[in-house]
This record gives structure tokens, sequence and C-alpha cells, in this order.
């Protein structure tokens, strides 16, 4: 119960009180609901590690935690109750909102009864833990509302440059926007649309044929592998998380772990979390350029030995290290020496490496060469190397649902395919993927050189801005997104602090990530995405410097009070 | 949460097992745990004992090498049809399908209507990522479809619709919200086996099993009749066994028996199901397929007033009624809006095609075709394919179930089996297999008397004639071989 210190909500202490005075009811109960989903996150986190689920109620511990729950409720339900809110539109994901005109809840329930100021809160303290789910269905719920509110307020109100200009803007999520046109126009010509009997019926579990080869060709010829890749080592399921969740299943037991540089894409979290039960241990990096760490936020063996040795003597059992090539969020690529020494390491430890090539035609600055894994002549441990693609980044059709297993390993590809009727794409959309990936003429010539140069221009627009706002960035050409530093806006530098100005830019209608989301251990950064169009772009950035600016005034009456009050 | 995967896998008695698989890909026939490993054996050299499977050289975590060793029977399976298919020019002598439930009668029809230039479209937010309940122009659409041909009395709510690839992750995304590890949904059996991996693979759920009986004795008024008594035997063996129940999980039409409850009999589970507290999963796959109209099926949102409301959940898909198992399409209705956002917090790994969940959408929106063109069409020839083999099977003096619904005949093949045993069935579905046509034997349906197959008609009629054929051929020599008992202890009789 030791965070309990850090999730107290209540604007009591002398920094808090200042920070929220002059913040809308809104941002507060924003605040507050945050914290919630927060500890209502722990708390099952917590029940789960312990495996205290079936004797709850026995537990001071938890008994604690849920007083503290039902108490935060109160001040959520108060600060509504307060009238200020009147008028505001308030988009705060409720729990009440989950249980519309449902009258069911209110008797036995988990939370009732422990700690309850304000009477005709029960309703809304059951709506919290429903009684129709399960306790993982409970928890699978709450952590998905808790990482996706923000991007769901986002496709309730999204911008539109005629209907809705006052809409949310997302450089949050990362998808590339810039070719659609392209994309959309390659997608209606004629050898997309095929319907043969086979499409329409039970499929090959891993994948058509058609498809696994056509995907085995095109890593050969993009990855530059050194031999033709192996149709039967592809397996195609509907998108990428869905391939880490069954090579997560097949790979560890439930408990055991995984390694991950961090910051890291948060989506793995949820992945292996989510069905596998799998743990994933930060390789935290550092932004200091020192001695031995030439470059920000390096990865090196000795940090892999150490989180290595660090978690065996907690008792971990770690299977595995996770690396994202180019990194997300970093935007960096691992030299094919760098690499190799990752991969090395791994062997030396019977460690399984799953490796995320997810951006790896989004690399937009020709000055740099991305080189595969899969490009090396001889990887150090083949059966234990995975290669996971799709196409949602590099071709920017993430609602197509795809993703790639590429492994040398055939028993870690049957298996997988186990996980296919579960993950299955429509024989209709794997024709297309195919017809799409066979083109390489179009893909050459007209697709991947206009893909480069938007993306380098949204970049190179973005980046200006930073520069002149003195904003230090961290973006090595390849990705959708640039890494930014916002620590000088945060005083003092805290997530608590950065979570603040993430809302700010909420209420500012700007999506964008916190560096928290993906684990970063120092508070303050930030990763925007560029990959939009120029217009939409250009308001973006305007909204960004807006809230940057209400940010550093606030900061100086801060200062000034602080100064007047020695 | 974090039970140890061998107690998972070894705590319900056929999960994970292979013949689960049946449905998905094609007849296999191996089941239960004990004959497994004899099998292992015989059939896969390359595969080692589940009991080994902790020591070894593989790269695999111990619920990798579980999931593996069961996968790797249901391919052979797969493997065999798939390898040997037929083709009426490439290769007639090839393996004909009777055990998967597909229907092929109406491909042309439907490639006619996926192939208008209303298909077609491609718009930015379809190649985005999506809301993860389904695109909402879509979930409108199912809305209204289901309010429409499910004939409910009230306008049905897209809010209460979320859509996933395929009914088996349904299944999957259910049995994660609703259960814990370990708990267990009741079926009646026979039921459609594939459902036992469904809740299993990710969500470590079981099922505990309704026997229903093919006689009709006392109270039951037809063969494989369930009555609320089974239900509640049922349910009180597996609490005394120290499993807890969660729901029940009721096919309609139903699979293999190709018969459908009554309004009456419908409110009657549900009764029972919320006297205890239970979910009901309502799996309405072949709601469009009753292609007799004297059936009079009734789905369980056109009930006046559902007992449970809150723990109704309703299934639906076009893999079936639209012939399109290899679309990936599945939508969830229940008023529950828990349960309808906890199954969409999965979606993220469940999700389909936005250009898909545009052209469901035009499906589903022409009313036009589907009752003037698809359904009466589809219905005739199911009809007459129907007819066909059922003609064929009291020709040959064979006693068979089906009241009209899906794709397929229940077929009591008990006189062939002198002794009267599982291994006599595993048997005689190897001889139809060697004679290349492939069925689904009853114990892969969890059916308790040895004998039944299920009949899939929902095929071309050469394809027909020609499978038909060959099981005649096949009881023929049986009925020989019935009399000759020394060849049937011959396990490795070909």
């Amino acid at each position: 119960m030791s965070h309990r210190s850090d999730t107290l909500p209540v604007p009591s202490g002398q920094t808090r009180s200042q920070v929220l005075r002059d913040q809308s009811i809104y941002t507060q109960l924003l605040e507050v609901a945050r914290h919630v989903q927060q500890t209502v996150r722990e708390h099952f986190v917590q029940l789960n590690r312990q495996g205290l689920l079936q004797e709850r109620r026995h537990t001071q511990a938890i008994r604690e935690q849920e007083a503290l729950l039902s108490h935060l409720l109160c001040q959520m339900i108060n600060l509504l109750q307060s009238g200020a809110t009147s008028g505001l539109q308030l988009q705060v994901p409720l729990p009440s909102e989950d249980s519309r005109g449902d009258v069911r809840y209110g008797q036995g329930t988990q939370l009732s009864g422990q700690l309850d100021p304000v009477p005709q809160l029960s309703d809304c303290e059951a709506a919290f833990v429903s009684r129709d789910l399960s306790n993982r269905g409970t928890d699978i719920s709450a952590l998905y509302q808790s990482s996706f509110q923000d991007y769901n307020a986002y496709q309730k109100d999204k911008y539109h440059k005629d209907k809705n200009t006052l809409g949310f803007i997302n450089l949050g999520t990362s998808e590339n926007k810039l070719c659609i046109d392209l994309m959309a126009e390659r997608l209606q010509e004629s050898d997309m649309n095929c319907v043969e009997e086979a499409l329409l019926q039970y499929p090959d579990w891993r994948g058509q044929p058609f498809l696994r080869e056509e995907v085995a060709r095109f890593l050969t010829y993009y990855c530059r592998a050194p031999a033709r890749l192996d149709p039967e080592n592809v397996v195609v399921l509907n998108g990428c998380c869905s391939v880490f969740s069954a090579l997560a299943m097949v790979l560890c037991d439930p408990g055991e772990a995984f390694l991950v540089p961090t910051p890291f894409y948060g989506g793995f979290a949820f992945s292996s979390r989510l069905y596998a039960k799998v743990q994933l241990i930060p390789v935290h990096l550092e932004s200091e350029i020192t001695v031995i760490h030439t470059y920000p936020f390096q990865l090196t063996v000795d940090k892999l030995e150490e989180a290595l040795l660090k978690a065996r003597l907690e008792g971990k059992n770690v299977r595995g290290l996770v690396l994202t090539n180019p990194q997300n969020p970093l935007g960096d690529i691992y030299s094919p020496d760098a690499l190799m020494k990752y991969l090395e390491f791994a062997k030396r430890h019977d460690l399984h490496v799953i490796v995320d090539e997810i951006y790896m035609l989004s690399v937009f600055d020709e000055s740099i060469t991305f080189h595969s894994v899969l490009s090396m002549t001889s990887l150090p441990d083949r059966s234990r190397t995975h290669v996971i693609w799709g196409t949602s980044k590099d071709f920017g059709i993430s609602g197509f649902r795809f993703g790639a297993l590429y492994t040398h390993n055939k028993e870690v590809a049957s298996v997988v395919s186990a996980f296919g009727y579960l993950h299955s794409i429509s024989g209709i959309t794997q024709h297309k993927l195919c017809q799409l990936l066979q083109n390489t003429e179009w893909i050459d010539k007209v697709y991947l050189p206009t893909n480069r140069f938007r993306l380098r221009e949204a970049h190179k627009y973005v980046t200006a801005k930073l520069k002149a706002l003195e904003i230090p960035f961290h973006n090595r050409g390849s990705g959708l997104y640039v890494w930014i530093n916002l620590k000088k806006y945060l005083d003092p530098c805290t997530f608590e602090e950065e979570q603040l100005l993430y809302r700010r830019f909420l209420d500012h209608k700007l999506l964008l990530s916190c560096g928290k989301a993906y684990m970063c251990k120092e508070p303050g950064w930030f990763r925007l995405i560029f990959a939009d169009e120029l217009p939409r772009l250009k308001l973006a950035m305007r909204r960004f410097c807006e809230v940057l600016e209400e940010q550093k005034q606030d900061l100086i009456v801060k200062q000034l009070e602080d100064a007047m009050r020695e | 949460m974090f039970t140890l995967p061998q107690k998972n896998f070894r705590a319900p008695t056929t999960c994970l097992g292979p013949t689960c698989m049946q449905d998905m890909d094609s007849s296999h026939g191996d089941d239960l745990e004990g004959e497994c490993s004899r099998k292992v054996d015989q059939k896969l050299p390359g595969v080692g004992d589940p009991a080994m499977l902790s020591s070894g050289t593989s790269y695999l975590s111990s619920r990798g090498r579980m999931i593996k060793w069961f996968w790797d029977l249901a391919e052979e399976g797969y493997r065999t049809y798939h390898m040997d298919e037929y083709d009426e020019d490439k290769n007639p002598s090839g393996i004909i399908n009777f055990g998967t439930s597909e229907n092929k009668l109406c491909f042309d029809l439907l490639s006619r209507r996926l192939s208008q230039s209303d298909m077609q479209w491609v718009e930015p937010s379809l190649l985005q990522y999506p809301d993860w309940r389904g695109h909402l122009f879509l979930r409108e659409e199912i809305a209204k479809f289901l309010t429409f041909y499910c004939k409910s009395p009230v306008p049905l709510r897209p809010e209460n619709v979320v859509v996933l690839n395929g009914g088996a992750s349904l299944f999957s995304a259910l049995a994660t919200v609703l259960c814990e590890v370990g708990e267990a949904f009741l079926i009646p059996t026979p039921y459609y086996g594939a459902i036992t991996q469904h809740v299993c693979l990710y969500g470590n759920v079981r099922l505990a099993y309704v026997y229903l009986d093919s006689e009709v004795t006392g109270l039951d008024t037809r063969p494989f009749q369930l009555t609320v008594e089974k239900l509640e035997m049922a349910l009180r063996e597996a609490y005394s066994e120290g499993v807890k129940v969660k729901g029940v999980i009721l096919i309609n039409p139903q699979n293999p028996l190709g018969d459908v409850y009554s309004p009456e009999e419908l409110q009657e589970y549900l009764v029972f199901a919320k006297r205890h507290k239970l979910h009901v999963i309502v799996d309405e796959v072949y709601m469009l397929s009753v292609f007799e109209e004297s059936v009079g099926y009734r789905s369980v949102l056109s009930l006046e007033r559902l007992p449970d409301p809150q723990r109704t959940h309703v299934m639906w898909a076009t893999s079936k009624d639209f012939g399109m198992s290899g679309l990936r399409f599945a939508t969830l209705y229940t008023e529950n809006q828990d349960v309808a956002t906890a199954v969409a917090s999965l979606c993220r790994y469940h999700g389909l095609s936005g250009l898909v969940q545009y052209q469901m959408a035009q499906l589903l929106r022409d009313r036009d075709w589907i009752n003037q063109v698809y359904l009466p069409e589809n219905h005739a020839r199911l009809k007459a394919a129907h007819t066909y083999v059922s003609e064929e099977l009291r020709a040959l003096g064979i006693p068979f179930l089906s009241r009209g619904a899906g794709f397929f005949i229940w077929v009591d093949l008990r006189k062939y089996l002198p002794k009267g045993t599982f291994e006599e069935e595993m048997l005689l579905w190897r001889r139809f297999l060697d004679n290349k046509v492939l069925l689904s034997f009853g114990k892969a349906f969890e059916c308790k008397e040895p004998g039944w197959f299920r009949f899939v008609f929902s095929d071309q009629a050469h394809r027909l004639r020609l499978g038909m054929q060959r099981v005649r051929q096949v009881l023929a020599g049986k009925s020989q071989v019935a009399e000759d008992p020394p060849s049937l202890s011959d396990p490795g009789a070909k």
C-alpha cells in the first residue's frame, strides 16, 4: 500500500492546491477521476499479484484500498454536485455512465458500507464493480477505459475543418494520415476486389497460403534477407498486438517475464498482461549523455545484464527480450552492431527475442539505413528470434487489422497458428493485402517515395516549431513521432505535473501522449505524432504553443508567489 | 488467477480436446485424453506424450507446449483432408467433406452481391483505428437487422451491439469477462464441440455438460429434449464437484440436432438461469437457416419479456446464414453495458477490417436482396439438398433427426456398431474417411450414446451424390464387417 500517499488526490498539500487553484472544476474532476482509475488499476494489480481474489474480504490492506476508492468516488460526486459544473460539457467517463438506467445495482456490492459520507452514493459505488463481470472482466474493462478514455473522447469529438473546428486533434495515436489519398486510390483499383469461394470459406488459420507466400516474398525483399524467407515460417493474424499476445502465451507461463528497454510502446504492457499474464520488466534508459552513453536513451548490454540480474534476484523467470526497431517512442534505429550485441546477450541467457519492426519502412531520413534483424547473415539464435511486422504504420492502414509473425522456429509458428481462429482476418481482406504487398513497383515508385517525402516535410515543420520554442526533442529520422522534452514547463518536475500538463493539452483539445504511458522514468517527456495533414498539424501546433504559453505564465506567477512568501 | 497451466489443462475432461476443432477445420476424430496417448504412439511419432511435455528441448513454455500438443492433433486431421480435397476435375477421388458446417449452396448469389459497386467503397476512416466496438454505421445496421429478423418487440439499440471477428472470438471474450479461470458454463450435449476450445484457449473456462438422451420417455416429448430438470441436475452435479457455474450456453437453432427451441421452452430455460443467477449465452448463428417454415423458429430477442435481460447475451454471425465463414464477422447483442464494454475492451485483439465492416453494413442494409433474392433461394436450395440426403437415408433404413433448421442431419448409425462403443464409432468414422467421405462423429459433440453422426448436406448436388454413394458403400461393407467381429478388434484396421 506504499503507493497510497502518491495517489491521494485530496488537494490538501500546499503545492497541489496552488496548482489546482486556477483550474476549473472540470479539470479537477478529471484529475480525481484519473486517480480513481489509477487506484482501481493498482487495486486489481494488487489483488492479482497476491492471488487474493478469493479472500479479498478478509484482507485488511484490500479493505483499506476499497475505502480509499470509496472516498475518491465521494469526492467526484461532491464536485459534480457542487453545481459549479453546470453548463460544462462533461465528458468524464463516470462509472455511473456504464449502468445507465440500471437499477439492479445497489445491494450486496463490494464497496458499500466502508466509508460513506454521501448517502446517495451507493449506486455509484456499486456500479464500479459490476456483479455481472468476472474479476478479470472488471479488470480488463477498467484497464481499457483508463487507457482509452481520452482516445474515446477524441473519437466522439474529432476535429473537422468545416463541421467541428473546435474538436480534438489527435497527435497522440500513432497513425500515418499523410498518404490516405494514395492508399484509397490503390485500394479502389480493380485487382483489389475479388470474391472467390475459398475466400468466403473457413481459411487456413495461419493465413491463406497466397498471403503467407506474399508476406515471405515482401519481407525477403524489404528486409534484405540473405536467403529467401519461407512462407511456412509466416503466421498472419489480425494485428500486431494479437501476434504479441499469442507469442506471450506460448513463450511464457503466467507470471513469467520479458525484458523491455524503456521508454517503450505501452500497448505491449496491455497485450502481455491481458490474456497471457506475462510481466514486462523495464530496462530503464536515461536521457543524459555520459562516457558510456554516446546518445540519449542508449541501450547497452550492461543495462540489459543489470536488469536481468536484478529480475532474477527478485525471483522472476525472464523468458525473453522485446525490441522495437525503429524504436517507438524514440525514433531511434539500432545499428547492426548494437543489434548483434543485444541478440548475443539474449543467446547467452537463453532468452527469446521478439523484434517489432512495424516502422521499418517509415524511415524517412535518407541518410539513415535501417537494418532489419532478418537481414543478418547469421543470427546468434535463430530459433529464439521472432519478428513482427504489419501494415498499420508503414502503409497507414491501422483499420485493416493485419499483423505478421516471421520466425525460423517452426514449433513457434505452428503453435501461434493455434490462435488463428481467435485472431483471424477476413479472406477478402487477405486478398487485398496480398495485392497490396505484391505490387512492388507501385510501392517503390509511388508509395514509399511520396510517403517519405511527406513524412520529412511534416517532420521538418514540427521540429522547426519545436526549435523556435527551444524545446529539446529526440528524433533520428524514423517513425511517425518526435519525443520531446517539456521538463522546463514542469515545476516541480514530477509525474503529477506531467499529468496536469497533459490534461491542459486535452483542455485545449489536443491529444498527446505523456512519458508515463511509455514507462519513462524521467517526468516531462511527451510523444508527439507529426504524420498528419499540414492544415491540421498547423492548428495543432498553434494549440500546443498556446498551452505552453499558458503553462509558462502560471509558472511565473507561481514562482513570484513563492518568492514573495520567502 | 495464476493457476498452474498443467492444472488448467487437466481439470476439464476435454478442455482443448482435439475433436472440438473439427467444425473449424475438418473432422478429425480423436478425443479424450486417455485415448490421446494411445493415438500418439500410433499416429503421431513426432509428438510426445503430454506427461513428458515438461522435459525436452522445446522452445515453448509449458503452456505453449500443451497448446501445441492439442493443436498438432487437430492439425493432423486438417492436413489429411486438405492434402486430398475432392475436386471434380483435378481430384475426383479426393475426400468429400460432409463434416464441416459450411453452406456451399449460394456462392453464386453472394459473389454477385459482394462484387457490386457499393461494396468497393474506401474512405479514410475505414482505414484508420476504429471504434473498437465496431464502426457505428455497422452497429446501427446490425441493430436494425436484428430488430427485423429476430422480430424484436422493441427496436434494438446500436450501443448494445459489439462487433468481432467471428463467433469463436466472441465465445472466448464472453468466457473471459464472465468467468474466472476454472469456472464453467453449462451446455446441453450433443453440442458444437469447438466451443470447448473457444472458451478454454484464452479464457481457461470449462464446460459442464447437460447430457441429453435420444430415447423418448416420460416428460420428454422428443429425442434429445432439454428440460429444466436436466439443467438443474447438471448444475447440482457441477457444484458437488466444486465447479462454479457462471452461465448456460444455448444454441438455437441447435447444432448438431437441427432442432429449435419453442418460445415456451426457451422461457423455461431463461427462468431457470435467472433463478440461479446464471448468464445465458444464446448462439443464434443459424437463425436464418430455418428452411422449413412450419418449424416456427423464435429468436430469444423476440420474447416479450426476458426474465433476466442483464444476463442474456445473444450471438449472431454471417458465417452460416450468409455462407461466409471466411469473412470473420460476428456480433454480440446484450443490454448489459458492463458486458458490452468489457467485450469491447478485448476487441483490439478481435477486430476486423473497416472495409469489411462497410461491406457488412451494405449487405445487412439490402433488405430487398435478402428477402427477395437471397433467403428464398437459399432456403429452397437447403430444402432440396436436405430432401435428397434424408431420402437417401430413409432408403437405407437409417433413422435420423432433423426438423428443418441448420445445415445438418443427426444420423443414428447405432445399428452398425455391434457393441455400441465409442471405439466402434471411431472405427466406423475411419472407414468413412478411408472411403473418402469425411463426417463428424457423435463423440465430438460430446454425445453420450455412441453411434450418432452429423451429416452436413449444404453442398452442391454432385458432391452430395458422390458422398452419399460412398456412405452407402461403407455401410454396405460395414454390415458385412459387422458380422465378422475379429476385424473390429484390430486397431490398425484401415
